[in-house]
């Protein structure tokens, strides 16, 4: 489309040499080109590919025909897709909280002048550093009854001694996900926070100092307001990757026991692997109207911000 | 604490002297440091202790792993290293993994080096419309697409081959690095660029002569997100790649918990094997990685 147009425009000028505008404009194009095609062939592309899939009854190797919302009306009466609409919304939900809190804590923690801050700093960044398979995986082992290490702490500690299968009984597993997504999420939210706490400006809490304002109140008007925008992107684009981890479910529980932890790429897995593809991408599809909310209020706030 | 209890000693004076306020402040200086140090070494030990106990069952039998659990292993062994190695084929899934990161590396900074030059320091139609397509690109999630992709790669012939691995691994990152690299660029001033081209230079030539050379770190940090996301992709990786000599690491790994006995022994040996090399990498470009992340949210 684009390089179209500007061959277009660059037609009339073929006689003489092009003008530096034009070519300037060409290599611009070029330049941009191969990534483009990319985006829009494997991203772009599937992305609707996807939402038409969804309307048809495809299965593999025969494409289908239009089956209009059946697919969705299916869905919807499923229990298991009701269990993972609303397992998503508490694990969106609970983490974000927990991770804003951690988050906002650890980087007022680390914001302070003391010795051995940079080297905290660094630890703190280790479970992000960690691969995410890696990280599930640990985790998994944590959590087994015997042998795993949180029962073995429970009992050392004396704090509970009594054995508990955290990932294998229903009232246990979706909290115990929820910790092991916590732990690994937690670092990118404080190191995103004290990036920004760094940019607040020195004499606004010199200011307010003057003024009388307690610690509390200097956190509540100059801090909080000045780093909204950073707390705001990150709770949104978290949400994202929270409610679209598939590694993390997969690996501690594949979405069970029955269901109580089954989210939607899981479902959508499951559902390809079922060979009925038409139901499978209503599942993924079903989540784009709360997805574009999301992504539309990050693009709006980067814009803003810029 | 101690500055709380310290406090009502000196308010009950009528006239606090100068030596007791000093000595005040400097307990309750005191009492906060204890506090702060206090939190860290929670948060630290939250942290460590995941890692620690991978490392450790690493070096444990199964009979030390289940039937006299400890924190600190009695016999550690190398054993489990060994029969993974052995008898896991886990080099194969290394290697596999180390020519798909690294390819994916190499070309994803060229082509988003490329683009992010284009949108930085190019002036065209649709420039603005392009840059937000890319960062909406980044914010499609890729569990939207493994369907649609499943039927586009096994058209375009791609399936089960570390190639098309590459290929789809490129669309998620390079919105990402174009994204970051981007802040990077606009941020040297572009009069070096003008001035080498002053002197001869052509566009293509100031951007490799002037641009990247100057944003040195940033391509650093980016290069290391994208070699650490390919290494540690799962999804997709399991749904393209079906042949057992083209596994990559994290589904080598994620065989062995599939099995109905789990080898708690060789799984942390390959956790720990896998996640060495990345952490090593992002301790030693830490203050590249965090300048990373202020420059744009990175996926965590």
């Amino acid at each position: 489309m684009s390089l179209q147009a500007t061959s277009r425009s660059i037609k009339p000028l073929r006689t003489s040499r092009l003008s530096l505008a034009n070519r300037q404009a060409l290599t611009g194009y070029l330049l941009v080109v191969p990534a483009l095609v990319l985006l829009l062939g494997l991203v772009a592309y599937p992305f609707f590919f996807a939402i038409f899939i969804s309307f048809t009854d495809r299965v593999v190797g025969r494409a289908g025909t239009w089956v209009g919302f059946d697919n969705f009306r299916y869905l919807f009466n499923q229990p298991s897709f009701m269990k993972t609409v609303s397992n998503t919304i508490i694990m969106v939900v609970v983490s974000d909280i927990a991770k804003l809190f951690i988050g906002l804590g650890l980087a007022l923690l680390l914001n302070q002048a003391v010795p051995g801050r940079g080297l905290m700093r660094a630890v703190v960044m280790l479970p992000w550093a960690m691969p995410g398979f890696i990280a599930f995986l640990v985790w998994k082992l944590l959590f087994i009854p015997i042998g795993g290490g949180l029962n073995l702490i429970l009992t050392d500690t004396g704090i509970y001694t009594g054995v508990i299968d955290w990932l294998g009984q229903k009232s246990t597993a979706l909290p115990a996900v929820i910790i092991a997504t916590v732990w690994r999420g937690f670092p990118f939210w404080a190191i995103s926070f004290l990036a920004a706490l760094q940019g607040v400006p020195q004499d606004l809490y010199e200011a307010a100092k003057c003024d009388g304002a307690t610690a509390f109140q200097r956190f509540r008007h100059v801090t909080l307001p000045s780093i909204r925008p950073v707390i705001l992107v990150v709770v949104l684009m978290s949400s994202i990757w929270t409610a679209n981890s598939f590694e993390n479910i997969w690996i501690m529980t594949q979405g069970g026991p029955s269901d109580a932890t089954m989210v939607f790429p899981v479902l959508a897995y499951f559902g390809m692997q079922t060979q009925r593809l038409g139901e499978a991408a209503a599942v993924s599809v079903a989540m784009i109207p709360a997805l574009l909310i999301l992504v539309f209020l990050v693009t709006w706030l980067i814009k803003e911000d810029e | 604490m101690e500055g709380i209890d310290a406090r009502p000693v000196v308010a009950g004076l009528a006239k606090p002297t100068r030596m007791q306020a000093l000595l005040t402040t400097r307990v309750r200086k005191i009492g906060t440091l204890v506090l702060i140090y206090g939190l860290m070494a929670l948060v630290a030990a939250i942290v460590i202790f995941p890692i620690y106990w991978m490392f450790t069952i690493s070096l444990k039998l199964p009979k030390e792993i289940y039937r006299l659990p400890s924190l600190v292993p009695d016999n550690p062994t190398w054993r489990n290293y060994q029969e993974l190695i052995e008898k896991k084929d886990y080099l194969t899934n290394i290697r596999n993994s180390l020519i798909v990161a690294s390819s994916v590396t190499v070309v994803s900074l060229l082509i988003s080096s490329f683009a992010a030059y284009s949108i930085v320091r190019f002036r065209y139609r649709f420039r603005g419309f392009i840059g937000r397509l890319i960062l909406l690109t980044y914010l499609t999630p890729g569990s939207l697409l493994f369907i649609p992709l499943s039927i586009i790669v096994a058209k375009l012939h791609l399936g089960n081959s570390l190639f098309g691995l590459v290929i789809i691994y490129l669309t998620f990152s390079i919105p990402l690095s174009t994204w970051l690299l981007s802040g990077y660029f606009r941020s040297v001033p572009a009069d070096l660029e003008e001035q080498a081209m002053v002197d001869g230079t052509s566009q293509i030539g100031a951007l490799f002569r002037i641009l990247l050379p100057l944003s040195l770190p940033g391509l650093a940090a980016v290069g290391i997100f994208t070699f650490t996301a390919a290494w540690n992709e799962l999804l997709f990786a399991l749904i393209f790649i079906t042949s057992e000599s083209k596994r990559t690491v994290p589904l080598g790994l994620q065989y062995l918990i599939t099995g109905d006995v789990l080898l708690w022994g060789p799984i942390m040996a390959g956790a720990t094997l896998a996640a060495l090399p990345v952490m090593i990498l992002y301790f030693i470009a830490q203050r590249f990685m965090v300048q990373g992340v202020t420059a744009g949210s990175v996926k965590g």
